[in-house]
């Protein structure tokens, strides 16, 4: 078993912002999804467990299904609760000097596994609507592929942190 | 159409010549998504596995495009597909192949 630590998350009121923006339309899409009937996005979060059995997948897809939809709903919750200590104020001006200002949020080890498995998930959804098949796809005319990259970079900061010796 | 899938193996995996003296296995599969470092950590962290033994498998599937991370009874494999499918992996069951 790896180390279980705390996580000390340092980000700007700006970004963490953005971040639970982000998430919140995560949860929205969730909310609507109790199946992943027509959206390969949210096919995507309950994969295919047998190749080449139909029937198989359909059976495994069935029961596990509500459990892993649920877990990412609980998981955004997780994520924009801890967010919510990095809000912005009401009627926040563009150029106000609050956005920039340092927050440091800290995730106890259970939230740590939150945060990686809410991450991870959402650049699945982004992959997919992006149509990502390869690690080399990028569109620098595309901001969502920005905000995909930002999202990596943050997964992998939490990952080196959490997985320390 | 499916988006942003592993490489799987169409070829692999059905359950038409099942055996009962086959184990069971799950096997990850490379996808372009998934960061490197996030796979390794899943593997440590649900498996319980040395960082090295994690890094070897996550470096199976990134290089040779899939890895057996468990073999065993298939009831016990398809916990952990799930478990993989929590953390956004794509894994499979099948039979061990001849």
């Amino acid at each position: 078993m790896s180390a279980r630590r705390t996580v000390v998350l340092e980000l700007t009121r700006m970004e963490a912002a953005h971040l639970a923006g982000l998430v919140t339309q995560f949860a929205e899409l969730l909310e609507d999804a109790d199946s992943a009937g027509g959206d390969p996005a949210i096919a995507r979060l309950v994969p295919d467990a047998y190749a080449g059995d139909a029937a198989a997948a359909r059976e495994f897809r069935e029961h596990t299904e509500r459990d892993l939809l649920g877990r990412r709903r609980l998981d955004a919750g997780i994520v924009l609760s801890t967010l919510s200590a990095a809000a912005l104020p009401e009627d926040v001006a563009a150029d106000d000097a609050v956005l920039m200002e340092l927050v440091e949020l800290a995730l106890d080890p259970e939230t740590v596994q939150a945060w990686l498995r809410c991450l991870a998930a959402i650049r699945l959804v982004l992959a997919t609507r992006l149509e990502i098949r390869s690690e080399d796809d990028h569109d620098v005319e595309d901001p969502r592929f920005g905000i995909y990259e930002w999202l990596g970079y943050r997964l992998d900061g939490i990952v080196q942190a959490a997985s320390e010796d | 159409m499916m988006l942003a899938h592993p490489d799987i193996d169409q070829s692999v995996g059905t359950r038409g010549e099942e055996s009962p003296l086959r184990p069971w296995q799950t096997v990850v599969w490379n996808d372009p998504v998934n960061l490197l470092s996030y796979v390794a950590h899943v593997f440590r962290e649900y498996f319980g596995f040395e960082r090295s033994h994690a890094e070897r498998l996550m470096l199976a599937v990134h290089h040779e495009g899939h890895a057996i991370v468990a073999e065993g009874a298939r009831e016990q494999m398809e916990l952990h597909a799930q478990a993989m499918h929590d953390y956004g992996l794509w894994a499979t069951i099948r039979q061990a192949p001849q």
